[in-house]
């Protein structure tokens, strides 16, 4: 592999690494809003939500991004490759990190929950200040899994035609001729990316273990 | 044949990262004993119980079931896992925690091992098993799974597993001390009708009424060393040494 | 004729592609189960260079996106003289894929399991593969139950990615009667509601599995 080949993977990675933390970054609030709404269980809104997250878990990222892009034009929506990738990665996303979300919140203790209350805090100020730190720190490790995840699902946006850094490869070795050495050098890639995660998510795990001491 | 001992143990030493557990410890077990281990915590007791089947490797010495040399041969060479396995088989273990298999029944709990070790036909197997698990007393739970048990159900269903191996020796390793008091008993109970039977024992314990009246000899290991043995009578009334009068005085 | 006749019309596409995805997903989750099972024995014991190797494939597979094990599999094989055809490479993948998650998350139970009843079935003689067998493994699977359960569902989606890859699977024939009928909307709900009742069943009956260790006491353990 020359140094252009290179500069082409290292586009590709650039473009799944942008596209990817967008849908995180999105998916990690919106998860966090569909939880606390579903905590309130307004009725239909909340089955609206579950038959969502059921949906969004069993739906493969590739057909959701088909459907995304090729869907939208017909009602008349103009869709570019970019939005649409990020739009099904984020819809993904935000429905596992709504679960890990909610999670956190079963977990939080009834009894610190008293033990603020009688410390004559308002629920406002018990969320906001005891709750939401603690949660974050309870989630993190959940919510590093899931972008770990998103990241291995992203390749999916390649069926659209985003050269992402697997499609990149399919570029490369129409020219050179040699599929092997860009595969090889786009899987060292993810597995540099997604190794760093699984070590945040390590260290983010004892962070949380240390929580519930 | 000359009746050769259920165990010799010949100058079993161990050590771990370096500290010496047992030195030197030579003991024999002939058929039908009872013999009682005592000692205070961290004296090697469990050690040496494990050394006796293997579960742990001893440094130096040599241990023999029923005659035969497990572990080592003569030479040093390492047995093969296969027959290693299989002289196993010719011992029972009856854990403190009982170490039931939580994903079987009662009844296959006991069945298990002569099944798929001994090779023993099913039907064989369960009817054995049934009469087992009538001796301990424990033929009414014979379909419940180890988690409904009380601690007690669990150490008879565990010695009922045990005997199901028709084994030379039967190693015991306080088999009671994980009980509540009030459950001491029954597990006792069931021990003192297998030493009446006949049964090979290796017990031990830190019940001294049971040690005394079941045991034909006392076993005392203090920092890994034999420093006593007698039968129970002269070990409880006339020690030998200043260490297990202490001993003894502490556990009136 | 509306949209929901040219589906209908279109009927046997569908059933071809969804017939394709339930073999590949069945064909393919049951070997990785079986990998997976098959690794965790070959880690029983103690540290070997053998065993470390085997971690340490089992890791390089969680770092990878699994496109990329179907592409180096179907692109990249041939280089070394092994042509398969979309299909098999595909199969291939998501069984040496999936077989190493299964593996770690068997192992991450394997870890954590009790010595004793291990320690027990030592102690009775069984040989290492028996106990394996009776002992370790019935424990791993009902403790792993829920994340199988996942993992399994996680197995089928990746094989929409076999489209990439040319296989004729489910969500390639949305795209195929979509580009000819132009219906993409319809197309595209019949294929996400199908996928969506494949994982409905799995997740059913997992949970139904759920009783066999809920019998045994498992569930607070
Ligand atoms: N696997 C091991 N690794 C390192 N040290 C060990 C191991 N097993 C036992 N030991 C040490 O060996 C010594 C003897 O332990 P052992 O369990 O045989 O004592 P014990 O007489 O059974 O005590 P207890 O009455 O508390 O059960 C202790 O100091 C213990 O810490
Ligand atoms: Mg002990």
């Amino acid at each position: 592999m020359n140094a252009q080949t290179w500069w082409l993977l290292l586009e590709g990675a650039w473009t799944t690494a942008w596209i990817s933390g967008v849908a995180i970054a999105i998916g990690v609030v919106a998860g966090l809003a569909i939880a606390l709404v579903r905590m309130a269980r307004i009725p239909v809104i909340d089955q609206v939500l579950v038959i969502y997250i059921s949906l969004a878990r069993a739906t493969p990222l590739v057909t959701l991004v088909l459907f995304i892009f090729l869907v939208a034009p017909t009602f008349g929506i103009v869709m570019n490759r970019n939005i649409a990738g990020i739009m099904a990665l984020t819809l993904n996303t935000a429905a596992f990190n709504a679960e890990i979300w909610r999670a956190a919140f079963l977990s939080f203790s009834r009894e610190q929950k008293e033990a603020a209350l009688a410390c004559g805090m308002t629920n406002g100020v018990i969320f906001r200040r005891i709750m939401l730190p603690q949660m974050f720190t309870t989630s993190l490790p959940g919510l590093v899994n899931e972008m770990s995840f998103l990241i291995k699902g992203s390749p999916a946006i390649a069926v659209i035609g985003i050269v992402d850094l697997t499609r990149v490869t399919n570029r490369i070795s129409a020219v050179t001729y040699e599929p092997l050495p860009p595969i090889l050098a786009a899987a060292a890639l993810y597995m540099i990316i997604i190794s760093m995660l699984l070590k945040l998510q390590d260290m983010a795990e004892k962070k949380a273990n240390r929580l519930t001491m | 044949m000359p009746d050769l001992p259920a165990v010799a143990i010949e100058r079993l030493s161990k050590s771990f990262n370096g500290i010496e557990v047992l030195r030197d410890v030579d003991l024999t077990v002939n058929r039908g004993e009872v013999v009682s281990i005592l000692g205070s915590s961290g004296s090697g007791k469990s050690t040496l119980l494990r050394c006796i089947n293997w579960l742990e490797q001893p440094d130096r010495g040599a241990i023999r079931i029923g005659g035969q040399r497990i572990g080592v041969d003569d030479n040093g060479r390492r047995m093969p896992a296969r027959e290693l396995a299989a002289l196993r088989a010719k011992t029972g273990m009856v854990f403190q925690s009982f170490n039931l298999w939580p994903h079987l029944t009662v009844l296959h709990n006991v069945t298990e091992a002569p099944i798929h070790v001994k090779g023993v036909a099913k039907k064989e197997a369960v009817r054995t098993a049934r009469e087992l698990l009538d001796k301990v007393g424990m033929a009414h739970k014979m379909e419940a799974y180890p988690y409904t048990l009380s601690g007690g159900q669990k150490q008879r269903v565990a010695i009922a597993r045990a005997l199901a191996m028709s084994p030379e020796v039967i190693l015991f390793d306080e088999p009671t001390s994980a009980l509540d008091p009030e459950l001491v008993g029954e597990v006792l109970g069931v021990m003192k009708d297998l030493s009446a039977e006949g049964y090979t024992m290796v017990v031990v314990t830190h019940e001294m009424e049971f040690a005394r009246a079941v045991s034909d000899q006392v076993v005392f290991l203090d920092k890994g060393i034999i420093i006593e043995r007698a039968a129970p009578e002269q070990f409880f009334t006339a020690p030998e040494t200043e260490r297990v009068r202490k001993f003894l005085e502490l556990k009136q | 004729m509306t949209e929901w006749d040219i589906i209908w019309a279109a009927r046997d596409d569908f059933l071809y592609g969804f017939a394709n995805t339930l073999v590949i997903f069945a064909l393919s989750a049951l070997l990785a189960f079986v990998l997976g099972c098959v690794i965790v024995y070959l880690l029983e014991g103690p540290k070997s260079g053998p065993r470390t190797l085997l971690r340490w494939l089992i890791n390089i597979m969680r770092t990878l996106p699994f496109l990329i094990l179907a592409y180096l599999l179907y692109y990249g094989l041939p280089t070394l003289g092994v042509r398969l055809d979309a299909w098999t490479a595909g199969v291939g993948a998501l069984i040496v894929y999936h077989g190493a998650y299964f593996a770690e998350l068997l192992r991450g139970a394997r870890v954590v399991l009790p010595g004793g009843t291990v320690e027990a079935a030592r102690a009775y003689g069984f040989t290492t593969f028996t106990m394996f067998m009776r002992i370790i493994l019935p424990q791993l699977l009902i403790r792993t139950r829920p994340l199988i359960g996942n993992q399994l569902v996680i197995c089928l989606k990746d094989t929409a990615f076999l489209t990439i890859i040319t296989v004729q699977e489910l969500t390639a024939a949305a795209n195929s009667v979509q580009s000819t009928y132009f219906i993409p909307l319809e197309a595209f709900v019949v294929v996400i509601a199908l996928y969506w009742l494949i994982s409905i069943c799995l997740e059913v009956t997992i949970k139904q599995l759920g009783r066999f260790g809920k019998k045994r006491g498992f569930e607070h353990a």
